[in-house]
């Protein structure tokens, strides 16, 4: 291991504020889930069933139905079912709001990135491929 | 005789003083001539200035891109919509379709959190997606049409034109008997210039002006100028001068050049 990436390493492993590495290994534990959190924070009144959100992110519809259900669960996302179709919208409880707000602005600064990349990738390593 | 003024500059001139309350409103044009900023003003002008607040429900244009396009014009919808004063709502024709004959709908729930007098719907002409059958695709449009009204919002519908000069018509004709009013936006090419026209060919229940007029997209928005002088066949996207004119121009203009 070279010294250069030994540092990176050592700064990937540096301790990330708790409530953001919680965020990130319990609920946005994938790369799909963290362009979902993105898009409806920036889109925040978006009210669409899987296929369209998997086209205005471009990404394959049964991979983000799947990561949909899981946000669902994690209180991220909200689902109503319309004629037995389920429409996905952005949850309306505020304090979730406000701290994917705080997430998506962090990752603006591209240290927060990095480390957050690593510790999704770590999350996906160890979960069971079904689930990433 | 009540309006709904658009607040745009010359526009509410040619519809004698604005739409009329709770009607349906289309605007027609090819891309990039100004429908959806014609509807954000709309939106925008009905809040600041009329005190009514506004939604804006698309099907394809991501609500960030409105709040971009917005900024470029001074308006900060942003705000508004943490004001309660706006809401731009993303969803697809599909949902749209299943959604407004329930309570409790998305449209239905927005009207009521923000008490929305106007709505933008940009644009009407991705209902076409949901079925082969033209029959049943005007009747999707007339229900939406319907429920917008039983909400008692006054709408613009923009609808897409798949030529960028002179008129397509194509699926517009269907549902151009159920609107109340029906605006075109035209590119219109003139000495090696791209000119921008607009014309109100319907305004049901209320005269409107007949004539054809230019407008300019400026830096505060949409800016309905004069109407357009001396040249004849504007919708066809290619105008060509009036023959008195052109006589002039032939005779009279070029013969002063060489001093006759």
């Amino acid at each position: 291991m070279t010294a250069k990436s030994s540092d990176l390493l050592t700064e990937l492993m540096e301790e990330m504020d708790p409530k953001f590495l919680e965020f990130l290994k319990t609920k946005v534990n994938s790369f799909i889930k963290w362009d979902l959190v993105k898009f409806f924070h920036d889109n925040p009144n978006t009210a669409d069933t899987a296929e369209g959100i998997a086209r205005y992110i471009g990404r394959k519809t049964e991979a983000v139905k799947l990561e949909l259900e899981e946000l669902v669960i994690d209180g991220v996302i909200e689902a109503n079912i319309i004629n037995g179709i389920y429409i996905y919208s952005l949850t309306k409880d505020e304090e979730m709001r406000k701290f994917i707000g705080y997430f998506v602005s962090a990752c603006e600064d591209r240290h927060f990135r990095i480390k957050a990349v690593y510790h999704i990738i770590r999350e996906m390593r160890r979960l069971p491929s079904s689930m990433t | 005789m009540e309006r709904v003024k658009t607040g745009i500059e010359g526009l509410d001139e040619m519809l004698y003083g604005g739409f009329l309350p709770r009607t349906a409103n289309l605007i027609e044009g090819a891309p990039g001539t100004g429908k959806t900023t014609l509807g954000m003003q709309f939106i925008y002008n009905g809040i600041v200035e009329y005190n009514e607040p506004g939604i804006i429900l698309t099907f394809e244009e991501f609500p960030q891109q409105y709040y971009r396009d917005a900024e470029n014009f001074g308006w900060d919808f942003r705000k508004l919509e943490r004001e309660g004063k706006l809401k731009i709502v993303m969803t697809s024709p599909e949902v749209t379709r299943i959604d407004m004959e329930r309570v409790g709908g998305i449209i239905e729930d927005s009207v009521w959190e923000i008490g929305a007098r106007r709505i933008l719907i940009d644009s009407l002409s991705h209902f076409c997606r949901l079925s082969k059958e033209p029959f049943e695709i005007r009747s999707i449009q007339y229900s939406f049409i319907n429920a917008l009204k039983r909400e008692g919002l006054t709408s613009v519908l923009t609808w897409e034109s798949p030529l960028i000069l002179g008129g397509g018509r194509g699926e517009i004709e269907g549902i151009a008997f159920a609107v109340d009013s029906y605006i075109l936006l035209r590119f219109v090419e003139m000495e090696s210039e791209i000119k921008r026209a607009i014309v109100v060919l319907k305004l049901r229940g209320s005269g409107h002006a007949k004539d054809i007029r230019r407008f300019e997209i400026t830096s505060s928005g949409i800016v309905v100028e004069e109407r357009f002088e001396e040249v004849e066949g504007i919708m066809s996207g290619s105008p060509t001068r009036r023959m008195a004119e052109s006589f002039i121009e032939a005779f009279v203009r070029k013969g002063a050049h060489v001093g006759l």
